[in-house]
C-alpha cells in the first residue's frame, strides 16, 4: 500500500498549481478553473487522511469521505452562482478580465 | 508504485495544463482529464462511492457547465504590460510554496498502513459504507446542503434571467 505522504505530497503540488493560476491568469474564468483545481486538491487530502485514520483503528474514519461528498455539493452550487455572476458581468463590461474590474475602487 | 506514479504523473501534467494552456477551453477539457485521473485515485484510497460521483457530478455536471459558459462568453487571455510581473512572481512563489509542502511532509512520515483496519472500517468506501455515516452524523449538513442548493439555482436563475426578459420585452416592441 502507497503511504499517506505521497497522496498528502500530491495534493500538496496540485494546490501550489492551483495557487499560481489564481495568481497568474487575468481572465476571471481561468482563476475560477484554477480554484476548482485547489478545491480538489483539498479533497484528495481529506481522502487520504480518511484512510490513514482508518488504518489506526479510527472508527468515524468515513466522516472524510461523508465530508467530501459535502464539499461536492458546495462545490457545485459554488459553480452556479459564481459562473452567473461572471455572466452578469460580461453583459455590462463586455470583458471578464479582472485587471479591468475595478468599479469598486476609490 | 508505478500505477501511482502514472497517476501522479497524469494529474500534475494535467494541472499544469489548466493553468498554462492559452485557450480556455482546452484549460477546460485539461481540468475534465484531471479530475477523471482524481477518481482513479480514489479508487486507489478505497473511496469508491466518491470516485463515480466525482466523474458523475464534477467531470459530468460542472464541467459542461463551465464548457457552456466559456462557449458563451467567448473569452481569451490578452496579453499586454500591466502587471507583467504578476506572471513570474506566482510562478516563483507557487514553486517555493510546493518544494516547502513537500519537503515538510516527506520530512514526517505518517506510521505504515493497515490494510486489514482499513478494509473494515472503510469498507470500501461503498455506497452504504458513505450513506451511513452522511444519514446518521451528517444528516444536518446533508439538508442544509440541500437549502443551499435550492438558494443556488434561485440565485443563478435570477443573475441571469435578467437580459432574457429584456430581450422578450424588445421582441415584443419589435413585433408591436
Amino acid at each position: 500500500m502507497i503511504s499517506t505522504d505521497y497522496y498528502i505530497a500530491l495534493s500538496a503540488i496540485m494546490f501550489s498549481i492551483g495557487t499560481v493560476g489564481v495568481l497568474s491568469r487575468r481572465s476571471a474564468i481561468m482563476v475560477f478553473l484554477s480554484i476548482e483545481l485547489m478545491l480538489n486538491a483539498a479533497n484528495l487530502a481529506m481522502v487520504a487522511f480518511a484512510r490513514a485514520w482508518a488504518s489506526e483503528g479510527a472508527l468515524n474514519a468515513l466522516n472524510g469521505q461523508a465530508a467530501v461528498f459535502i464539499i461536492l455539493a458546495i462545490a457545485a452550487a459554488e459553480v452556479a452562482i459564481g459562473l452567473g455572476i461572471l455572466v452578469a458581468i460580461f453583459r455590462y463590461r463586455e470583458t471578464t478580465e479582472l485587471d479591468l474590474l475595478s468599479e469598486l475602487k476609490l | 508504485m508505478l500505477s501511482f506514479a502514472i497517476l501522479a504523473i497524469l494529474l500534475i501534467a494535467g494541472s499544469v495544463g489548466v493553468i498554462s494552456l492559452r485557450q480556455p477551453v482546452h484549460a477546460a477539457l485539461s481540468l475534465v482529464a484531471t479530475l477523471m485521473t482524481l477518481a482513479v485515485v480514489y479508487i486507489s484510497l478505497e473511496a469508491h462511492f466518491l470516485a463515480a460521483i466525482q466523474v458523475i457530478v464534477y467531470a459530468g455536471a460542472i464541467m459542461v457547465l463551465f464548457l457552456f459558459v466559456i462557449m458563451l462568453l467567448n473569452v481569451a487571455d490578452r496579453e499586454d504590460a500591466k502587471f507583467a510581473w504578476m506572471k513570474p512572481a506566482a510562478y516563483i512563489v507557487g514553486t517555493l510554496t510546493a518544494i516547502g509542502l513537500v519537503a515538510n511532509i516527506l520530512q514526517n512520515p505518517m506510521p505504515a498502513l493497515n490494510s486489514e483496519s482499513i478494509n473494515n472500517i472503510l469498507n470500501g468506501g461503498s455506497a452504504e459504507a458513505v450513506a451511513d455515516v452522511l444519514f446518521n452524523q451528517f444528516v444536518l449538513a446533508f439538508q442544509l446542503v440541500g437549502v443551499l442548493l435550492l438558494t443556488g439555482i434561485v440565485g443563478a436563475t435570477s443573475l441571469v434571467q435578467h437580459k432574457a426578459l429584456a430581450v422578450k420585452h424588445e421582441e415584443e416592441l419589435a413585433n408591436g
